[in-house]
């Protein structure tokens, strides 16, 4: 296996565990969330002041421990639902629709600029470097060994969050966020707590955004501005819509056929007709071709499959009939 | 000696709210028996659904009490006061679509223990399942009683009106609360379904859960209430069994001539 | 207090750029119900149409009109090819909303692929700033309140004095019973976005000649503090939004002396955030909320 799709993959089983977060808010809560980007950075932002180790002048950022990955892990996921709470108890006390979702298009704005621009935060503009190969001392291993040891982590890692949304998918709590989503006020009037429940649904989101976080840190070994742009950001929202909100199976379809779509327009774009001489242009263009073809598959899925392409399942009951009833008209 | 049962089911004094000074309901004061259908008829803009709503807590009342099971109500969020036993219906069905016929009738119970988050990762314990069993149990049993088994496993969504409002109902005998207001339940619906509804308020009586009915259609009022109360103008202006209301001044001239017992909407 | 005032000057100037651009959106969303997050694309592309209209023709002027025509058309080719047919296919605000965020995000790439992604310098002599009573203004910001000051005057009497005026409240009100009146909804709010179009038009004009310089991500930031000064305002109601916009234009500017620009747009959302938690309905309308209500 070639360096190249080790990468992708590794790159694949993390953007898994981001949309499946999305997923857990979007898909099942129903609230288009536009801050959920945002928990991803701060759980990248957070391994990494907990893993590289007292700043260098004239570096700045706080923390700056030491601590093994684990625990580094660990302490990114609880401040991803520690911040998320803070804007859910905002956000989903009365807001619902467009104003909610401008109110954490706000959100994430204020994470973007306070760590882009406030430097004593994670040392602004330049980010944050330096986790290289976190636990690959604990088994001795080369470079090379390294990547696949970190490819294995990253799917072992997705494979355990999507059991554990499928256990959630299946289990009474799900249901209860589902019918939030339906239909708020008849879930209120059947005894849920609308704001606890979203809130609920809204910190687990960011937790496994902020986990996602903590593998990405380790796959870039840095994190920085840069590594927060609009693609990314379209990448991961496509992926759910056009996968299947709601249905966790969708949603890593969603990934891998965005994932695919990112990886290999840029190769064949130039080879349609007409566009092949772009490339030498510029150095930007294939990219912004890129997120043209993106941008159009969004917009083309909500028109016309907006509920992806698996969409959510219904429970079929198997249980026999008894006979003998008045059918409803 | 216990405390004094309530005698009543619920009891509504001086409940008031305006909007922008115009006073949707103003100083409205009931009480609906218990164990009994009431009625709540009135003219459209009387007030009665914002009354409805404020009793169940999905708006603030300016002034005034609300009291049920011996507690006051106001002020409570509504999932608070479904959860102490008063359940209402919305004038248009508001079914979970997405969610089976099945899945909407099991999800009217709310059970905090089996609901909450820990358990949705744990998974249940031993009598939870149970518990969980006897409810399933439960929910395909009332939908047979109320003839929705061909449309259990059908998303909630698709279904027609008629059917909708049975799978409301279906909900309500799940949740068998002390109370139901049910919102204006015929609208849409055709004749024949009024019997079936009929039977089906009939049938939440029996079961304990005294019912208050919001309707326009009246005849469907005289068909199962046994007392009646009518609101004008965001206040309560006569009560008693329909028929007495038949000759009440007071409430042929809030209907504006339309004599009352005759329209059918 | 000199001080005060002047910042109260340049307030003015930013509140002006601010007011035509939320007024725009304001009336997209009015006879739409959508929140047109591609709305800082007519922005973006109108400054570069004038910028090429500048270069070939050396006329502000020409490039002023430029810009109008481009935003115009613009506009009514977001509402032609997306919105409008999302409406008509019955989706939801979320999802129109969500479409015009993809509709943004490929503009901004083919104006990329057009352009490249670098600033281009655009600048128009400003003048030399006099002093106006207490503020100190240059022609140009003097230009720029008169023009955005004309404008709303003339929307306001288009609004409520011409036929077209009155349909457009209507659809805004409610779109179905404008409808039963005999009102093409579809041809009101298309010629609305084109309105709406030519205004932002040339507010992208007057923003980016007031700037200096613009990118093609220009009009998208500034789409964010528009969005706070409509919110502010009162999503749907356009002179709400000028008042909104006078306000948000001001505090952005008086805080601009205690925190550096870059924080401007958090500063702005912060605003934002408290607007809609406190009043969702707008700070100039009647609002009353539970999440019920």
């Amino acid at each position: 296996m070639s360096a190249y799709v080790v990468s992708v993959l590794t790159e694949g089983a993390i953007f898994g565990i981001m949309a499946l977060g999305l997923n857990v808010i979007w898909g099942w809560s129903g609230d288009f969330d536009l801050a959920y980007y945002g928990y991803v950075a701060i759980g990248a932002y957070m391994t990494l002041v907990l893993t590289i180790g007292a700043p260098t002048p004239p570096a700045q950022y706080i923390l700056g421990l030491q601590l093994p990955y684990p625990l580094a892990v660990v302490g990114a996921i609880a401040t991803s639902m520690a911040v998320g709470l803070v804007v859910g108890l905002i956000a989903l006390r009365h807001l619902r629709g467009i104003y909610f979702s401008i109110v954490t298009l706000g959100a994430v704005y204020v994470m973007y600029v306070m760590a882009g621009q406030y430097v004593p935060l994670v040392d602004g503009y330049n980010g944050l470097s330096g986790l290289f190969d976190p636990m690959g001392d604990w088994f001795g291993l080369d470079y090379q060994s390294y990547q696949y040891f970190f490819l294995g982590l990253s799917l072992v890692c997705f494979v355990l969050v999507f059991l554990f949304t499928a256990r959630i998918s299946g289990s009474r709590f799900g249901m209860a966020l589902r019918t939030l989503r339906e239909d708020e006020r008849a879930a209120a009037a059947f005894g849920r707590d609308i704001y606890r429940l979203k809130l609920k649904g809204y910190v687990l989101g960011a937790g496994l955004a902020g986990f996602a976080g903590a593998l990405f840190a380790a796959y870039l070994s840095a994190f920085n501005p840069s590594a927060w742009s609009p693609v990314e950001v379209i990448v991961l929202y496509s992926a759910v819509l056009v996968g299947g909100r709601g249905n966790i199976w969708g949603v890593a379809l969603g990934v891998l056929i965005m994932g695919m779509l990112v990886q290999e327009s840029t190769r064949f774009l130039p080879m349609l007709p007409g566009l092949g001489q772009l490339n030498t242009l510029h150095p930007q263009v294939l990219l912004a071709l890129r997120g043209v073809v993106i941008g159009l598959v969004l917009v083309l899925f909500l028109r016309f499959r907006p509920q992806g392409l698996l969409p959510e399942r219904r429970y079929v009951d198997r249980e026999p009939v008894a006979p003998a009833s008045m059918p409803a008209t | 000696m216990s405390v004094a049962e309530p005698a009543f089911a619920l009891e509504v004094r001086g409940l008031s709210k305006h909007f922008g000074g115009v006073y949707a309901v103003e100083d409205c004061s009931f009480q609906a028996p218990l164990g009994q259908v009431t009625g709540l008829i009135g003219p459209n803009g009387a007030g009665k659904s914002t009354a409805i709503d404020l009793i169940s807590g999905f708006k603030l009342p300016d002034a005034g009490t609300v009291i049920f099971k011996g507690r006051r109500l106001e002020g409570l969020p509504p999932h608070r006061i479904s959860r102490l036993g008063l359940v209402r219906t919305f004038q248009a069905p508001r079914e979970w679509p997405a969610l089976t016929v099945l899945e909407n009738v099991v999800m009217a119970n709310w059970d905090a223990g089996r609901e909450s988050f820990f358990q949705g990762v744990f998974g249940l314990g031993r009598a939870q399942r149970e518990a969980a069993t006897q409810e399933l149990a439960k929910a395909r049993r009332i939908i047979s009683e109320l003839g929705l088994d061909a449309v259990r496993n059908e998303r909630a969504g698709s279904l027609s009106g008629g059917q909708k409002r049975l799978v409301e109902f279906a909900r309500i005998r799940m949740a068998q609360p002390e109370l139901v207001i049910l919102d204006e339940p015929m609208g849409g619906v055709n004749p024949v379904m009024g019997e079936r509804m009929a039977v089906a308020i009939e049938g939440f009586i029996a079961s304990g859960t005294s019912v208050i009915v919001v309707e326009h259609n009246l005849p469907f009022i005289e068909r199962v209430t046994q007392h009646v109360i009518v609101m004008a103008q965001g206040t309560v202006i006569a009560e008693g069994p329909f028929e007495s209301l038949r000759s009440s001044q007071a409430v042929v001239d809030a209907y504006l001539g339309e004599v009352v017992g005759d329209a059918s909407s | 207090m000199h001080e005060a005032l002047l910042t109260l000057g340049f307030g003015i100037v930013t509140a002006a750029i601010l007011a035509l651009s939320a007024v725009a959106f304001t009336l997209e969303y009015g006879v739409t119900n959508v929140a047109n997050v591609s709305h800082g694309e007519i922005l973006t592309v109108s400054a570069y149409v004038a910028y090429l209209v500048h270069s070939r023709t050396g006329s502000a002027v020409a490039a002023a009109i430029g810009a109008a025509v481009a935003g115009g058309l613009v506009a009514l080719a977001m509402y032609m090819s997306v919105i409008g047919p999302f409406i008509r296919f019955g989706a939801s605000p979320t999802v129109v909303f969500i479409a015009t965020l993809g509709i943004s995000f490929m503009i901004q790439n083919f104006l990329v692929i057009g352009f490249g992604a670098e600033n281009v310098a655009y600048t128009i002599d400003p003048g030399a700033p006099q002093h106006l009573g207490p503020f100190l203004l240059t022609p140009l910001d003097e230009q720029i309140v008169i023009s955005a000051a004309a404008i709303t005057l003339g929307l306001y009497v288009i609004v409520s004095r011409t036929k077209f005026g009155k349909a457009l409240r209507a659809v805004s009100q409610n779109r179905e019973l404008a409808r039963v009146t005999g009102i093409n909804a579809t041809q009101v709010a298309a010629a609305t976005f084109v309105l709406a179009g030519m205004i932002a038009g040339y507010a992208g004009f007057i923003l980016a000649e007031s700037v200096g310089t613009f990118n093609p991500y220009f009009g998208f930031s500034f789409f964010l503090i528009t969005l706070t000064a409509s919110v502010a305002g009162g999503l749907g109601k356009p002179f709400g939004t000028v008042a909104g916009a006078v306000m948000v234009g001001l505090i952005l500017e008086f805080a601009g002396n205690y925190i550096t620009a870059s924080y401007n747009l958090a500063f702005a959302f912060a605003i934002l955030a408290i607007v809609i938690l406190v009043r969702p309905r707008g700070l100039f309308t009647n609002a009353r909320r539970t999440v019920f209500e």
